[in-house]
């Protein structure tokens, strides 16, 4: 991430390299917009991570809310009293936030309001590959889809700005490949922030009884056609490309348009290129043009046929006789997974009956061959991490026979083996709720895992109604004081505010005693005879029962020694060591290798977190020190 | 020049999303267009990572296609051995000799395969390899973290890179963590140095 201070730079015209994120963040200071909400989740994170390195020097509001709809509500607030306001998610995030979302559209905002939503095509760090422009579609929003991060900059300040003129929130919709793509971005002026806002009451406008929401649906959809108008003129449609040809006519946005163009240019294509920005309301009039000045449409376009469906219709009424093509009916571009310049190709290719230039196939025959039996490295629990042990404890003390619901977070890693943690998981919070329906129904010992950060973001009511319903579950809290996943974000537990000002620690202790849990218990679970003791008595608990696993994330603890100048000195095996493998067999830490048919301890990745030294049989593994 | 792709591959924590950004940075100081993609979060967990890089006037998308990569700068053994699908026979391999073992070699206690099978495995694709002794080098230079920049090093001097030395060592001057900037342009010289010396 570059210095703060680039983002801060009042510096018309300069060019700076940033990542979508960061250029969104940039948009937030060019935009006046003076309060940030976010919950931190890739790929969005980078965009509330900017906004806290600077916030207090810009003079903005920026917090890590506890859970995406809070996000919404704060900033909402903030909205209604005048003040500009962003909240960013991830997809699913905002599957979190849509109580708010869909009726927030009703009420409006005073000022302008930006939602990011971050998508993630291909899953890199996620539970599905939703689609969110549907959410435009369904709360009725405005839509904007940058494809680069210059627009990224771009759209955030025009999306305050159509969000002002509707008076409605506008979502600004990534994907990973927009969010963490670094490039060129041109500084604009920077407008100062205005944290000052007032309340005005009006009761008609905001307060959504049934009288009051009833009219109001009919008002937002009169504002969706001064939207569609502001669609229709909108310099983020437009015709990008006019071909001498009329034979194909193609329509994009986001990235899949970078894909497309360069497909396009791959196979020789004569192309016209419709580019759209705006993906909510669709300029009908301006689609329709396009769609009578050619024989063919290809819709290109990651993931479902969002734009396609919508054109097809288009099509109905402009051009019926036009063909339109993409993903409905026959597939030429997959809906699953990411796009890419490849796929373009080969759909496009297709379509126009071209050869591709590239020969792919010999390229992956090839490659077939020399990576054949490539071992996998799939995302592992880092050496050192303490989640390693706290798995360990739960293997150790439920075994086979009890159930392991997890949750959205590092700890979602415990599903690999020699680990093997980890049942079901859905969304985050879930863990919790899904281990009280087991139970009941099973009747075998239960152990819901979830992180501290996915403790306050989602686990509350699910505790209530453990307690409430008398559920015998056991929850583990991993506790390692951070948001470790998205890239070490403060929250509620950690004293500390996206501010970077200390606050009040919510303890997760006393929130599950305040809840009404009889057992509730801490422990070390590095310290793991007595970690193996509570879990075991609190698997012996009629009702619910919490065991918080408390120590810090190794990579923040290894990051803080290596400031102060503490030094690691890791572990080793000795003379002794029969080769029995235990360690690894049990514990699968990438700090344990085999070397000249020996096992070894990477001195590199050792933490000196004493684990194996505890686990191993014959007492055959050095203590290191990890310098405490 | 057309477009210039890079493809990085490691395993997550070595540091190749930081030489990306540096690659990227000291493009835009020479006034070129760039894009570099990474991918951040759970796939950062010791697991595969690549990062792209592309330079050229019209390039739109982040990712490199397969077969189109001029530099595949391997931070790890077998992850440069993961993304060959990215080279050519013209493709310029620069490899890591630093491994780390995969745990699946070691629950299987299968040995991680020599630099010879390596580079005999890269040559199937491509003959243009230059192997780098990182681990050793960026000890030298002070920290085993250096090994992201010793080798852009040796990347450099190799003499490739469409972008000039000066703004890529200014780019590092700017990015590397302000205590260790010195740390980091020493492990870029031991870098550099080593492949002019064997050139």
């Amino acid at each position: 991430m570059p210095e703060s201070r680039v983002l801060l730079e009042d510096n018309i015209g300069k060019r700076v390299l940033l990542l979508g994120n960061e250029a969104i963040a940039r948009g937030v200071l060019e935009a006046g917009i003076s309060v940030v909400t976010t919950y931190p989740g890739t790929p969005a994170s980078e965009i509330g991570d900017s906004i806290a390195a600077i916030a207090a020097e810009a003079g903005l509001y920026m917090e890590y809310s506890t859970n995406e709809m809070v996000a919404a509500e704060v900033a909402a607030g903030a909205a209604n009293c005048g003040v500009r306001a962003l909240s960013a998610m991830k997809h699913v995030g905002l599957n979190v936030a849509a109580d708010m979302l869909m009726t927030l559209a009703y009420a409006g905002v005073r000022s302008g309001y930006v939602i990011v939503t971050a998508d993630d095509p291909e899953c890199h760090s996620s539970q599905n590959e939703q689609d969110n422009r549907f959410y435009a579609l369904f709360s009725n929003l405005p839509c904007l889809e940058p494809s680069d991060p210059q627009e990224a900059k771009e759209m955030t300040i025009s999306a305050i700005e159509i969000s002002e003129k509707l008076e409605l929130p506008v979502l600004l919709r990534t994907t990973t490949r927009v969010s963490h793509t670094r490039g060129p971005v041109v500084y604009g002026k920077l407008v100062k922030p205005s944290l000052k806002g007032t309340f005005i009451r009006d009761l008609k406008r905001l307060v959504m009884v049934p009288a009051n929401s009833r009219p109001k649906h009919g008002v937002f959809l009169k504002n969706m056609e001064k939207a569609k108008e502001i669609s229709e003129s909108s310099a983020y449609n437009r015709v990008t490309r006019g071909g001498k040809s009329k034979e194909f006519g193609i329509i994009s946005s986001s990235s899949a348009y970078n894909y497309a163009v360069e497909a396009a240019d791959l196979l020789g294509l004569d192309a016209n290129f419709l580019k759209l920005g705006m993906t909510h309301p669709l300029p009908e009039r301006m689609i329709g043009g396009f769609l009578k000045l050619n024989r063919r449409i290809v819709v290109v376009e990651e993931l479902e046929p969002y734009l396609e469906m919508q054109i097809k219709a288009i099509a109905k009424d402009y051009a019926p006789n036009v063909d339109v093509c993409g993903k409905i009916g026959k597939l030429y571009f997959s809906r699953e997974g990411e796009l890419s310049t490849r796929a373009a190709a080969t759909g496009l290719a297709e379509i126009a009956g071209r050869k591709l230039p590239i020969d792919f196939g010999s390229i992956d025959k090839r490659h077939a061959e020399v990576a054949k039996g490539l071992p996998r490295r799939p995302p592992i629990l880092c050496a050192g991490c303490p989640h390693r042990a706290s798995f360990y404890v739960m293997r150790r003390v439920g075994g086979e026979e009890a159930l392991y619901p997890t949750d959205i977070g590092c700890y979602a890693l415990g599903i690999a083996p020699p680990l093997n943690v980890g049942d079901i998981m859905i969304c985050m919070g879930a863990s919790l709720g899904t281990a009280q329906g087991i139970s009941k129904v099973t009747g075998a010992p239960t152990i819901a895992v979830l992180g501290d950060s996915t403790f306050f973001h989602a686990a509350l009511p699910s505790l209530v109604n453990a307690v409430y319903n008398n559920s015998k579950v056991t929850l583990a809290v991993l506790d390692n004081a951070t948001t470790a996943m998205t890239g070490h974000q403060p929250h509620p537990g950690t004293g500390l505010t996206g501010m970077g000002s200390p606050s009040e620690k919510v303890r997760i202790e006393k929130v599950a005693e305040g809840c009404g849990v009889k057992y509730v218990k801490v422990v070390d679970p590095f310290k793991l005879k007595e970690a193996e003791r509570v879990l075991r008595e609190a698997l012996q608990q009629h009702g619910p029962s919490v065991v918080v696993f408390r120590a810090p994330c190794s990579l923040v603890d290894v990051r803080e020694k290596r400031r102060r100048g503490i030094k690691i000195v890791p572990c080793k095996t000795a003379e002794i060591c029969t080769n029995c493998m235990a360690c690894i067999k049990l514990l699968g830490c990438p700090a344990l290798i085999i070397e000249g048919g020996k096992v070894h301890i990477s001195e590199s990745l050792c933490t000196a977190c004493g684990l194996c030294v505890q686990v191993c049989p014959y007492k055959a593994i050095e203590s290191g020190s990890a310098g405490q | 020049m057309k477009e210039f792709n890079i493809v990085l591959a490691g395993v997550g924590g070595q540091g190749t999303i930081l030489a990306a950004e540096i690659l990227g940075v000291a493009a835009v100081k020479d006034g070129l267009n760039v894009r570099v993609s990474e991918i951040h979060g759970m796939a950062q967990r010791g697991g595969s990572v690549t990062s792209n890089v592309r330079i050229g006037e019209r390039v739109l998308s982040s990712t490199v296609m397969e077969g189109q990569a001029d530099v595949l700068l391997g931070f790890e053994p077998i992850e440069t051995l993961r993304n060959l699908r990215y080279a050519s026979e013209k493709t310029l391999v620069v490899v890591s000799d630093e491994k780390i073992p995969p745990t699946e070699l070691a629950a299987k206690n299968i040995a991680y395969p020599s630099m010879d099978e390596i580079v005999e495995k890269i040559n199937h694709v491509t003959k243009r390899v230059v192997i780098v002794e990182t681990e050793r080098l960026a000890k030298k230079a002070g920290s085993i973290l250096t090994r992201n920049v010793v080798l852009l090093g040796a990347l450099t001097a190799t003499g490739k890179m469409p972008v000039k030395t000066e703004s890529l060592m200014e780019a590092l001057r700017e990015l590397a963590p302000t205590k260790h900037v010195e740390m980091n342009v020493k492990a870029f010289r031991l870098g550099y140095d080593y492949v002019k010396k064997r050139a």
